[in-house]
């Protein structure tokens, strides 16, 4: 990804000396012409066109900021309920992820999600221990959650 | 014995990027400088044919999945539609037009319907520069 990123701005340097102008449209038109045929040579990297990594990054974040927002709603509704009925638990969670930032993204994306919690991760780096609010229902949703997670994660290193 | 091309391979993969960015400045050259479609045309076909020495026919034609008989016919298409087009405008065929426009990178811009038949003879010129060759390239 980052070679295809540093060709592109190669390329984007080489059209404005083409056009023998060092203005920042030209640098843009240049980068867009770039990235046009490194799309059209796409499949003589060894890796994906890096737009699309772009892409999955971009998502990622889209995920992370509306997890965010359910969360803190979630945790809005537990504190203002008058009983509180929840039954806190702690559950393993094998991942299939296996670079540490990888792993620390999932982790911090799973804090944030509405009643989990990362409280510790096994020395092997394969599994996480989370803490969920609620027990009962968690499991299944956050099964779900976290596949989502895995997903974007996923798609962005891959 | 095959020998190693890495060094050729490598080279390529690089060079032919920057054949690819100068055929598109050749190409947006044409109307004021010298350029156009049929140089443009033939520049790219000259990165695809450097890619073809420096790879066997094969993977690169698994890399470009390109028909390219269709892509003359597209750049017909193309020439063709724009002569057509002047109909729309009750004009003579092939009549073209153009006009100032404030674009958002290119600033004043001068746009000639003339472009349009030039992608056609780009199109044109790649695909039967690269059906002959690779017609040829193929035959025992």
């Amino acid at each position: 990804m980052a070679f295809q990123i540093l060709l592109n701005f190669l390329l984007a340097f080489t059209w404005m000396f083409f056009e023998s102008s060092m203005e920042t449209s030209t640098f843009i038109i240049g980068y867009l012409l770039g990235m046009l045929v490194i799309f059209f040579m796409r499949r003589f990297f060894s890796s994906r066109f890096y737009v699309y990594r772009i892409y999955s990054i971009i998502k990622l974040i889209l995920i992370f900021l509306r997890e965010l927002l359910l969360s803190n709603l979630a945790v809005l509704k537990v504190v203002l309920q008058p009983k509180l009925n929840i039954r806190p638990g702690i559950f393993a969670m094998e991942t299939k992820l296996t670079s540490d930032w990888e792993i620390t993204l999932l982790a911090n994306l799973i804090t944030l999600t509405p009643g989990t919690l990362v409280v510790d991760i096994s020395p092997d780096n394969k599994i996480l221990y989370v803490h969920a609010v609620d027990i009962e229902d968690a499991e299944e949703a956050i099964e779900d959650i976290r596949g989502s997670f895995e997903k974007a994660i996923m798609e962005v290193s891959r | 014995m095959r020998t190693n091309d890495i060094i050729l391979q490598t080279v390529t993969k690089i060079v032919s990027f920057i054949i690819l960015m100068f055929a598109l400045h050749i190409f947006f050259a044409g109307h004021n400088n010298p350029g156009g479609g049929f140089v443009g045309g033939l520049l790219t076909s000259g990165a695809i044919v450097l890619l073809l020495l420096a790879y066997d026919i094969k993977s690169v034609a698994n890399s470009l999945p390109i028909d390219f008989k269709i892509m003359v016919a597209v750049g017909l298409l193309f020439a063709v539609g724009t002569g057509v087009g002047s109909f729309l405008f009750d004009v003579p065929f092939l009549t073209h037009a153009f006009g100032e426009f404030t674009l958002p990178l290119l600033g004043k811009t001068h746009l000639h319907t003339a472009v349009l038949f030039d992608i056609g003879v780009y199109l044109v010129v790649v695909g039967s520069t690269l059906t002959i060759i690779q017609t040829i390239g193929e035959g025992e």
